[in-house]
């Protein structure tokens, strides 16, 4: 029976970047994906920086893989991964082919999105805005001829564009009405504040929509009390944080939402209703960490409002307390692929690290580490504002966690 | 709003879930259980995150950072013979 040093899980920017690592240092390396190709969520994605370039995520991709394959790693996709088992001195990955026997695991399963469920949400035709990412931008699908997206935040507003640039009309983005579910979404000043710590960071247009919040950033209700009755415009289209989507309508598929106006409280103003013809619906509800798997095998987890949601604790080179198992990318909190890659680095070094023992090693474990947090200053798109706060809670969660660890045995 | 689905796989409405945690004052846990919401094929892999606040905001009980629902394996779908796991060990 064969015992891997390390099983991957997760192909995406973060599980390629470290298996290029373990690789070059020769362990024995399976990086496992569900996914029928390799890539994660860099495939979906297509933006420019604000320098103008363009950061093309499927050309992205293609580099890590070549990387990796020159590396002879072994890579198999369509595999999914339903459970870590962990024994004494190793673990058993589960997967519907086989169970792969290894000393050490990499979590690397990226986010997911939240639902949102509006009334009307499951109608033929509404789908998250990160379905609508992957048919146009991987399948090549044109999801339909005009729609609507319910939701305003940096991811929606990138996709938003992508989906332009495909040539899908968008009528608008707006807000969802409030319930218990969106009640964050649908904060009009919440929205606006977000959007404004953190556009200046992001690409291009943005940029400039940024800087129109920016100007207003003392005064941000009397903004929303003046917003532009017509939304204000990126690339042609409005963005409405003074209007809400209350229904989606439609038989057997989406025919058409319901628009309300709402105050700057996110409150429905009366009689406002107009219905818009539209035959889909994308719905931004927001990313969270895919942690399942670090839950299943008995990672503790700390909540990070800023990191998208509940964490696997771990230090700086993506160690959780159960020793051999090891995280990297989104998992460790919602951020941009640029510092997913950088991340994977750090736990493909510090996995190494661990079976090699070298000083080589060592310095350039040191090395990555300083890159993620570099990577994460320049980062052009930020989920979060607050990152680097949420990042220092996790890690003074880890520390706690080892010294709470370290006295249990010393009583045992 | 109250008739919109929660749970699609087991077509459970947020009126329903809010009716089960009236009539029985029940924990976030206890309403997942008898209500079944997010425990369906899926897995609760689309609602989840939907559950989670629902019953937070029904129940009061703040976030904190144990996972509010536990998760437990198999995190896929699979079938009964997948899961036995027959045959799936190299020699
Ligand atoms: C819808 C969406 C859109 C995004 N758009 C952008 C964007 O435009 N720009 C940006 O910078 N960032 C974007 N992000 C953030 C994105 O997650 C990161 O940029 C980056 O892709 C994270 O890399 P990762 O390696 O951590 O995870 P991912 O790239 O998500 O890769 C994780 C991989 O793990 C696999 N996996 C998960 N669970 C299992 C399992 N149980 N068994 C087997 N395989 C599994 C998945 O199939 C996936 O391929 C987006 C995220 C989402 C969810």
């Amino acid at each position: 029976m064969q015992i891997y040093d390390v099983v991957i899980i997760g192909a995406g920017p973060a599980g390629l970047a470290a298996a290029i690592q373990c690789r070059e240092n020769n362990l024995d390396v399976v990086v496992l994906d569900e996914f029928p190709r390799a890539g994660g969520r860099l495939l979906g994605q297509l933006h420019q920086e604000p320098n103008g370039q363009w950061w093309n995520g499927i050309e992205e991709s293609k580099a890590l893989l070549e990387r990796a394959e020159s590396l002879e790693t072994d890579i198999q996709l369509g595999v999914s991964v339903h459970h870590i088992e962990k024994l004494d001195d190793q673990f058993v990955i589960h997967t519907k082919k086989k169970y792969f026997h290894t000393r050490n695991v990499l979590i690397a399963t990226g986010a997911a999105e939240s639902p949102a469920p509006i009334p009307g949400w499951t109608l033929p035709g509404v789908m998250s805005i990160g379905a609508a990412q992957v048919m146009t931008n991987v399948h090549r699908v044109k999801v339909g001829e005009k729609g609507i997206i319910v939701g305003v935040n940096v991811l929606s507003a990138a996709i938003a564009r992508e989906l332009q640039l495909a040539g899908i009309e968008l009528h608008s983005m707006a807000l969802p009405t409030r319930n218990v579910v969106v009640d964050e979404q649908s904060d009009p000043r919440l929205v606006m504040d977000r959007l404004s710590r953190i556009a200046h960071l992001a690409p291009s247009k943005f940029i400039q929509l940024g800087s129109k919040f920016a100007k207003y950033k003392f005064v941000q209700s009397l903004a929303l009390k003046y917003y532009p009755t017509n939304g204000i415009k990126m690339w042609g289209m409005p963005i409405y944080l003074n209007k809400a989507i209350k229904q989606i309508n439609g038989t057997d598929k989406v025919e058409s939402v319901t628009m309300v106006d709402v105050t700057i409280n996110g409150d429905i103003v009366e009689n406002s209703e107009k219905e818009i013809p539209v035959d889909f619906v994308c719905i931004a509800g927001g990313l969270y960490p895919l942690a399942e798997l670090a839950a299943v095998v008995g990672c503790p987890f700390i909540y990070s409002e800023e990191l998208g949601g509940h964490i696997p604790i771990h230090n700086e080179t993506m160690e959780t307390p159960v020793k051999g198992i090891y995280v990297a990318g989104n998992i460790t909190g919602i951020e941009s692929s640029k510092v997913a890659r950088e991340q994977g680095k750090v736990a493909g070094l510090a996995i190494a690290h661990k079976e090699l023992n070298s000083i080589d090693i060592e310095e350039k474990l040191q090395a990555a580490v300083r890159n993620v947090v570099a990577t994460r200053d320049a980062a052009s798109i930020q989920f979060h504002p607050g990152i680097s706060e949420g990042r220092k809670k996790v890690s003074t969660a880890f520390q706690e966690t080892m010294k709470t660890q370290k006295e249990l045995e010393l009583v045992r | 709003m109250k008739d919109t689905i929660i749970c699609r796989c087991e077509e459970i409405t947020l009126g329903d879930l809010e009716e089960i945690a009236k009539k029985h004052n029940s924990s976030a846990r206890e309403i997942k259980l008898l209500s079944r919401a997010g425990m369906g094929f899926c897995g609760g892999r689309t609602c989840r995150p939907a559950i989670d606040k629902i019953l937070t905001n029904i129940t009061k009980e703040n976030p904190s950072d144990a996972l509010p629902l536990k998760v437990a394996p198999p995190v896929r779908p699979i079938s009964l013979t997948d899961l036995g796991g027959f045959g799936k060990d190299d020699e």
